[in-house]
């Protein structure tokens, strides 16, 4: 392995989690100027490699040399000091601070005062020559996440960083941001930097990337040169040369003419307690043996929307009707009784017990109509049933007893759509609410979730699919509409799938933007083309 | 009984002394607090502070120096307990306080009687003069009843801005209210976190410590089990009344100082109203106050949650 | 269809490794305690006392004879049902701060049944319905922070402390004025029928049957909470209340039935106390069991069963406590010392061990703000 001359080397990089070897020996070399992709599925290891040469872990084994010289990264000052920086996938932002105040934090110019003009001036300089718009006196928790990030780039700009690692920056953009995104990018570039980005869509590894390092369950599989990097080569290093691994296709719906709808949302808004709308003239429904995906950025409503949805969040205004029935003020537990069977996105946070058992786990929600109308909670039977389900579904789990929160996230996942379609089959008509189901999983598991998804529409039930991969709605969905700022518009049958009409109405900016424009002609009516 | 009674002009002054203890303590956890530290061991705290303080001047023959130095360290150790507890070993910081808070009561009920042994007259010390502030004190209304305090009441009252300035008005603040909000963030911008967190909660320390000795030195000029009275726990409640805002928190002290001493007032002046309820009065306010604060009041994010480098997600 | 990349699954723990984990476990526990012992020690030294003859003191007067042993029990009652109140409560990730104040209204009101009763009732009627008058006072004490925290998600913790000292000081109206016995005592009531007194279970001993009382109740509780929807309800938003809400399980009812229940089984300690006990109403019946109560909860995992046996040691060091007191002139406030460092030499050890990882849930932060 030749030392580069200048530049960063990491070699025989190791870390190690717990049970979880996340990093096996990975030499990485980082050459100076240009874009250096670091790319691989998730749980790769590709970040855990980046947040050690940004100080935030201390590598097992291993050592990093900067232009040959060896050096210690003990914390994120030493990288920031060495001019390296990150910016993560989930920001770190302060957010009642405003964009300065991030930005200077940590290095406010030393002495008793805050130097306010003075960096407000620096500030600013960085803010033109990289084109990078953003009112310094917003609060963090005001503005979009596509100026969150901006904010973050100019908070290792500030710093005066020369490498600056890019983390998924993606993941929560529109097309249109991802384009403004590579043109930073380009900008930074003309300035000197080094840039590094770590992602696993194969799109954005042949648009920009001048060399590419792909990495797999901890280990560094192959670097490719840009000419060396084609499609084929990629995905071989990717999935390991057994072969694609096809992503799940839906297959059109069995039944051309659907069933009857299952969820519809009528006019529904919500507000906040400041009477600002979170959930604005809502209208959509969802028939049985169909599967409507629901495309938007984050932050848009679609949380709001789920919340509504499930309970958690009271409707203001329209209704709520599953089965027929109007739930639009019925508590948590009746929904769940009449077949909204929820995958939420944070699994850890709404999903599971901890601490408690997986079987658990397993019986929360689906007790309701286990044990209706009786005192005692048979825990005989929920461990049963778990038991049952961790076979079907494969969970790698010793047995139903075990903690839930030692499960990996992928068999968490498994553990969570287990349930819903426990509660599924247990209700006259379900309908399924699944936002971001593959968030975060590896190919096996996605391919895993998408089938239940489809398998589960294709007994009739119905299934709402939010998720913010356009790729993941294009081949699951059978019809897709678009979340706007708390609304919801434009209906998009699956013969015209068009990512960049979508990705505009997911935007939606400007008086007369093709979004609006969009909008206006196809209406905020997100119902079904048939009568 | 007229309706004069209820702003005379030394029940305001006494509101105001009284005022000092729970501004004190409530400054010393706001500080705490912003860093993203929870102590609800100050009623422990100040117990120690006040035997501390007692002690100490009563032992050294009346020096005021060496009881409030002494209390203020004694609050400061305390709570760097608390902290290492907390920060280092990023365990469930309520559990630990409640702890604290049980070991403090005990431990300045010990002390008090390992150094007075069993005597038939309590011992006494004299309470903290008061300082007239030439040419204000003379103020008609005003003079009496903000500018004839002791300094330990000037004190208090001037900590209000320091503490603001402290917070909004330098790096330090800065870097300590990130602490308190997304420690990760402050991390990697190369905030230490640790050092930054410790700070806080031995400053409030300090603060909490000088809060309890201001009972026995400036109001009671002695000590007995007890006489905190739920004035920690009201001073946490301050904080959250307050919205983690120095100058808000002023106003929820004096209210409470208001009707601590309506409450002396009103005993010396009726015999029909039973004593226990007025004293009760100042907890069934603390009730009445908490419904009307859980509204809307934004806490710092990571209060009371442990920070971990090398946590995941 | 190309075979799927699954993620090798977490080793299996085998019985040898669970037993090891149990063991260090243990192993911590025992270490902590020694150094509490220690600690403890050193503060004997400092009040002038040898630990080792102190120690004896203690294990002696408690458990040495049958009248020592009768006393332990005695305390171990309103120790244990404190406990098992506050533990109950935390399963659901609330936190009962006021023992205190329910042990107070459940006194107070098994004090004004017995008096209402008077000498005309007969004891197998009028004994239980002094007890039951102590369980509803004690769930009425807890109701207001119930309802609060139900309904506004006002934090528990305060309102119930401030109730503390509210129902402190009613008791101390009644003791010192309506119901004061003038040649008793300044805080003292009078006496209650001796048909309202709980019979005594060995009268050698002056030992009262609340301890039998107390164990009853644990295994209810313990019971209530593995097999019952509520149980399983409490212990769900006790683990993560964000997703037992999304999981249909409403919180505020929860909220309401944990603490009332809590509550309950604080007042019916204060309703033991007055009945078996000292047999009127004083205002020193709680010499800080709530706080106790508090510790006990914590340092018995929250589980009926360990609270159980931390009570009864507890109860132990209390009664020791007191013959110490007339030996080494120690005050009573010193036992609370010995708790609380028991409690915090624990508390450090375990998060030792643990490695200090936050948990998962801030479910901390969420209690106060």
């Amino acid at each position: 392995m030749v030392v580069a001359a200048s530049g960063i080397a990491m070699r025989g990089i190791s870390k190690r989690f717990g049970d979880v070897q996340a990093l096996a020996g990975v030499d990485f070399a980082l050459r100076r100027h240009g874009v250096h992709v670091l790319a691989g599925e998730n749980g790769a290891g590709k970040t855990t490699l980046m947040n050690v040469l940004a100080g935030l872990y201390q590598p097992d084994a291993g050592e990093i040399t900067v232009d040959g010289r060896p050096l210690r990264i003990g914390s994120p000052r030493d990288a920031l000091d060495a001019g390296i920086g990150m910016v993560h996938q989930h920001f770190e932002l302060v957010a009642p601070f405003t964009a300065l105040e991030n930005i200077v934090l940590g290095k406010e110019g030393g002495g008793w005062r805050l130097r306010k003009r003075e960096q407000r001036r620096d500030v600013e300089a960085l803010v033109e020559r990289y084109g990078l718009a953003v009112d310094l006196d917003a609060r963090v928790r005001d503005v979009s996440i596509g100026v969150q990030q901006k904010i973050e780039i100019l908070k290792a700009l500030f710093r005066g960083v020369d490498v600056l690692i890019l983390d998924e920056p993606t993941t929560h953009l529109t097309p249109q941001e991802v384009d403004g995104l590579f043109s930073t990018m380009r900008q930074l570039l003309d300035g000197g930097l080094t840039v590094v980005l770590i992602t696993h869509k194969l799109r954005e590894i042949r648009g920009i990337g001048d060399r590419v390092t792909v990495m797999r369950r901890g280990r560094v599989v192959g670097t490719l040169e840009r000419a060396e990097a084609t499609e084929a080569r990629l995905v071989e290093l990717l999935m390991g040369a057994r072969g694609s691994g096809g992503a799940v296709v839906a297959a059109a719906a069995p039944t051309p003419a659907r069933g009857a709808p299952i969820l519809e949302l009528v006019h529904v808004s919500s507000l906040t307690d400041h009477d600002r709308p979170l959930l604005d003239d809502c209208s959509l429904e969802v028939r049985g043996g169909e599967v409507l995906g629901l495309a938007g950025v984050a932050g848009n409503g679609q949380r709001e929307l789920a919340e509504a949805i499930v309970g958690t969040r009271p409707i203001s205004s329209g209704r709520l009707r599953v089965g027929g029935r109007d739930l639009t003020r019925a508590p948590v537990r009746d929904r769940l009784l009449a077949g909204v069977a929820y995958v939420p996105e944070d699994r850890l946070r709404e999903g599971i017990l901890p601490r408690l058992s997986l079987a658990e786990t397993f019986a929360l929600g689906p007790h309701h109509a286990l044990f209706k109308g009786r005192w005692l909670f048979d825990e005989r039977r929920v461990r049963k049933l778990a038991a049952e389900a961790i076979e079907e579904y494969r969970v790698a789990a010793p047995n139903e007893r075990l903690p839930t929160a030692r499960l990996s996230g992928g068999n968490i996942q498994k553990v969570l759509i287990a349930r819903a379609m426990l509660l599924a089959g247990m209700a006259e008509a379900a309908v399924l609410v699944a936002m971001n189901p593959a968030r975060g999983l590896d190919i096996g598991t996605t391919q895993f979730v998408h089938r239940r998804l489809l398998a589960l529409r294709d007994r009739g039930g119905a299934v709402l699919l939010m998720s913010e991969d356009l790729d993941e709605l294009m081949r699951l969905s059978d019809r897709i509409v678009v979340m706007y700022r708390g609304r919801i518009g434009g209906q998009f049958a699956r013969e015209d799938f068009d990512p960049y009409r979508i990705g505009a109405l997911m935007a939606g900016t400007g008086e007369n933007s093709p979004a609006e424009e969009a909008l206006a002609v196809l209406g905020k009516n997100g119902r079904g083309d048939e009568r | 009984m007229s309706a004069e009674l209820f702003v005379d002009p030394q029940l305001l002054r006494l509101t105001v002394a009284i005022a000092a203890p729970f501004l004190l303590a409530a400054l010393g956890e706001l500080l705490m607090e912003r860093g993203g530290v929870l102590n609800v061991g100050i009623e422990g705290m100040m117990a120690v502070g006040a035997v501390v303080g007692f002690l100490g001047t009563w032992g050294s023959g009346g020096s005021y120096l060496v009881g409030i130095g002494a209390a203020m360290l004694a609050g400061g150790l305390l709570s760097l307990i608390l902290g290492c507890y907390a920060i280092s070993l990023r365990g469930q910081q309520i559990t630990a306080g409640l702890g604290l808070l049980v070991f403090g009561l005990g431990l300045a009920s010990l002390l008090y009687r390992a150094a007075v042994g069993v005597e038939l007259a309590a011992p006494r010390i004299q309470v903290l003069p008061s300082v007239a502030i030439p040419g204000l004190a003379r103020l008609p209304v005003l003079g009496e009843v903000l500018f004839s305090h002791d300094l330990l009441v000037y004190g208090a009252f001037l900590l209000v801005p320091l503490v603001h300035w402290l917070l909004f008005g330098t790096p330090l603040g800065l870097r300590l209210r990130a602490c308190g909000d997304n420690p990760r963030a402050a991390d990697t911008l190369g905030v230490n976190v640790v050092a930054l967190r410790y700070g806080a909660t031995a400053a409030g320390g300090l603060l909490i410590g000088l809060a309890g000795a201001y009972l026995p030195l400036a109001i009671t000029g002695g000590y007995s089990d007890g006489m905190v009275g739920g004035r920690g726990w009201i001073a946490l409640m301050l904080v959250i009344l307050g919205r983690w805002l120095p100058w808000a928190v002023v106003g929820g002290a004096l209210l409470f100082a208001y009707v601590e001493a309506l409450q002396f007032r009103l005993a010396l002046v009726t015999k029909a109203v039973p004593p226990q309820l007025l004293l009760a009065l100042p907890y069934l306010l603390a009730i009445v106050v908490l419904v009307r604060v859980y509204r809307g009041a934004q806490a710092p994010a990571a209060l009371a949650v442990p920070y971990d480098r090398e946590a995941r997600g | 269809m190309a075979t799927s990349v699954e993620p090798a699954p977490p080793p299996t723990p085998t019985p040898a490794v669970a037993r090891h984990a149990v063991a260090r476990e243990v192993g911590v526990y025992a270490a902590a305690i020694l150094a509490a012992l220690v600690l403890i020690a050193i503060l004997l030294l400092l009040a002038g006392a040898n630990p080792l003859v102190a120690y004896g003191t203690i294990l002696r007067s408690s458990l040495g004879s049958l009248g020592g042993f009768g006393q332990t029990l005695n305390k171990a009652t309103p120790l244990v049902l404190g406990a098992l109140a506050v533990a109950f409560a935390m399963r659901g990730g609330f936190l009962n701060v006021g023992v205190d104040g329910q042990i107070y209204l459940g006194a107070i009101c098994a004090t004004g049944v017995a008096f209402a009763l008077g000498t005309g009732a007969p004891a197998l009627l009028a004994v239980p319905l002094v007890l039951l008058a102590g369980v509803a006072g004690g769930a009425l004490a807890a109701l207001p922070a119930a309802l609060l925290r139900a309904v506004w998600g006002v934090n528990e913790i305060f309102v119930t402390v401030m109730l503390n000292f509210i129902f402190l000081l009613l008791a101390d109206y009644l003791a010192t004025g309506p119901w004061n016995d003038p040649l008793a005592g300044e805080a003292i009531s009078r006496p209650i029928a001796a048909a309202t007194q709980l019979p005594p279970l060995m009268p050698q001993a002056g030992t009262h049957p609340g301890i039998l009382i107390a164990l009853l109740v644990a295994v209810v509780l313990a019971w209530v909470l593995n097999r019952t929807r509520l149980g399983y309800s409490i212990r769900a938003v006790g683990d993560n209340p964000i997703a037992a809400r999304v999981g249909g399980i409403a919180i505020g009812q929860i909220a309401v039935a944990a603490l009332a229940v809590s509550g309950a089984v604080a007042g019916l300690a204060g309703a033991i106390e007055v009945s078996g006990y000292h047999q009127r109403l004083i205002v020193g019946i709680s010499p800080g069991y709530g706080y106790m109560a508090i510790l006990l909860a914590v340092l018995g995992k929250q589980r009926p069963l360990g609270v159980v046996v931390a009570g009864f040691a507890f109860a132990v060091l209390l009664v020791g406590s007191d013959s110490l007191q007339r030996s080494v002139r120690l005050p009573q406030s010193a036992v609370l010392v010995f708790q609380a460092i028991i409690l915090l030499t624990i508390l450090f050890a375990e998060a030792m061990r643990t490695g200090g990882t936050g948990r998962l849930l801030g479910v901390v932060r969420r209690r106060l703000a």
